[in-house]
């Protein structure tokens, strides 16, 4: 029973729930947990405060930002109405800017956050270097990645009119 | 009209705080840039040191009790290194100790006869009095040692400064990161990403090679069975830390000895194409495997920043030259790409386009 308090004091359970979201993360699905480790020593945390602003739509894309706590929410300028309309919410567990990981290209929706958030960023540098430094873990993300930009597309075609 | 001028007035007010800060620092760097030197020292360690900690830290294990262990564990090691060492070094140094007169004699006379041949030779030479100055070299010799001195006391500060700093961890970092306005955060950690990947990769690859050609140094040098081998592999590993400085220092140190040992030329021969095959070796294998993230730089521009490191800073400006080099050519990639999407300089970037649809 000692022994066992003497872990509980030596590891930080913080890190150990960060892992454990991770895991959750639609991105790293089939990433095992034990390498989910060079995942989180790639992730910048920060928090942001209600209503500050992430990026702007036309802003060039560089990370992807998953939601730790808190709540996002996208919104884009309508062509036509020429006002800003909130596209989705974003919660815990869920991510986007994903396009950034892809090509540096200007954001396409502006981001804010609806409460205090968390989030953690993934660097396109970083994601690159995971994919040389360890390729079994870039091919799960790259693999991952392909599914959901084309479970995206799916959804912007069969959107009814 | 005078919400509109308001405005403008608070754009400009929000800065004055952050320049404040910011000519405060600079001018608290000038004036006491001395007592800075041990906190750049260990900064530069803690960062080095940095990826070990943390790769215990994203395992679970508190930061804390990591930076101890690493503490310990290098401590027990380094205490076992210098025991071996002194173990080792003390009977070279001592027979260097015993050796030096007779050697220091000898170098003499090579040079005057030097001079004599080459006086003979070419009288204009007379005028340079290269004995005389050689004599002024060999009796700075040990003041150059003295002033070396100070230095040693680094070696208990800076391991000091470096625990509190890895204990403390990226505590000030994210502090000023949950400071920046909101909009900035993106980018500015896009450019510390990029200098940390290169600078990280150099400084790692470097330590890594300086190691690397410390032991093939003094295991080759032992195998030829030169006097003070375990001085000169140090010197070599040391002076490795400077590009193209390790194994240049190696062949000329090494070829001195060697003559003083064996009196003979074959022996000088067979280490200098030791320390040849050494650079062909660096060159061709370890940099390529080694420093292939790390920063590319023009061997010219290597030298640049030596020289000018050298002529800024002497021995430190030389050693802190090419990471320096490294920051600066990223920062300056990084400066003209941002020129180029964020005031388009270029125009914008196409998005590739495929004409056949989803299906």
């Amino acid at each position: 029973m000692r022994l066992l308090d003497i872990f509980t004091h030596i590891y930080d359970e913080e890190i150990l729930a960060k892992l454990g979201f991770l895991k959750t993360i639609r991105l790293f699905e089939g990433i095992r947990k034990r390498q989910l480790i060079h995942v989180l020593e790639s992730l910048q945390p920060r928090t942001y405060l209600k209503g500050e602003t992430i990026f702007t739509q036309g802003d060039i894309g560089r990370a992807l930002f998953i939601v730790f706590s808190g709540k996002i929410a996208l919104s884009r300028l309508a062509p036509a109405t020429r006002k800003n309309e909130v596209i989705a919410e974003v919660n815990p567990g869920e991510f986007f800017g994903e396009m950034a990981l892809l090509e540096e290209m200007p954001r396409t929706a502006t981001a804010y956050a609806l409460e205090e958030t968390r989030v953690f960023m993934l660097f396109k540098i970083k994601l690159e270097s995971l994919f040389f430094s360890r390729p079994q873990i870039g091919v799960i993300i790259a693999a991952q990645l392909a599914k959901i930009m084309s479970a995206r597309l799916r959804a912007i075609i069969e959107k009814p009119e | 009209m005078t919400t509109k001028a308001t405005e403008q007035k608070n754009n400009y007010l929000q800065f004055l705080l952050p320049a404040f800060i910011g000519l405060a620092v600079v001018y608290f760097i000038v004036l006491a840039k001395n007592a800075l030197f041990p906190f750049i020292l260990s900064a530069a360690l803690a960062y080095i040191i940095n990826p070990a900690i943390t790769y215990f830290e994203v395992r679970g294990i508190k930061r804390s009790y990591a930076v101890i262990a690493l503490y310990v564990v290098a401590g027990a090691t380094l205490f076992l290194g210098v025991y071996l060492l002194v173990q080792f070094l003390s009977t070279e140094l001592q027979s260097l100790q015993q050796t030096w007169p007779s050697y220091a004699e000898r170098i003499q006379q090579f040079i005057l006869n030097l001079n004599a041949k080459m006086v003979k030779n070419y009288p204009l030479l007379e005028s340079v009095k290269l004995n005389e100055k050689f004599s002024h070299l060999l009796e700075a010799v040990p003041q150059v040692i003295l002033t070396l001195l100070p230095a040693l006391t680094l070696l208990f500060v800076v391991p000091f400064i470096t625990f509190f700093m890895l204990a403390g961890g990226s505590g000030i970092m994210d502090y000023l990161l949950d400071h920046l306005p909101a909009r900035n955060v993106e980018i500015v950690l896009h450019i510390a990403s990029r200098i940390d990947a290169s600078l990280g990769n150099y400084l790692r690859g470097i330590l890594t090679e300086a190691f690397v050609i410390f032991l093939i140094a003094f295991f080759g040098l032992t195998m030829m069975e030169l006097n003070y081998s375990a001085v000169i592999a140090i010197l070599i590993g040391i002076s490795s830390l400077v590009p193209y400085l390790g194994a240049m220092v190696g062949a000329v140190v090494s070829s001195i000895v060697a003559y003083l040992q064996f009196s003979s030329f074959v022996p000088i021969i067979r280490i200098l194409l030791f320390f040849t095959g050494i650079r062909f070796f660096d060159d061709w294998f370890l940099q390529p495997y080694i420093m292939k993230k790390a920063v590319q730089l023009n061997p010219a521009i290597i030298l640049l920043a030596l020289m000018a490191g050298a002529e800024l800073g002497g021995i430190w400006g030389v050693l802190f030259s090419i990471p320096v080099t490294c920051i600066i050519k990223e920062i300056l990639q990084i400066a003209v790409e941002l020129q180029e999407t964020e005031f388009r300089w270029k125009p914008k970037p196409e998005p590739t386009r495929i004409s056949i649809p989803y299906t």
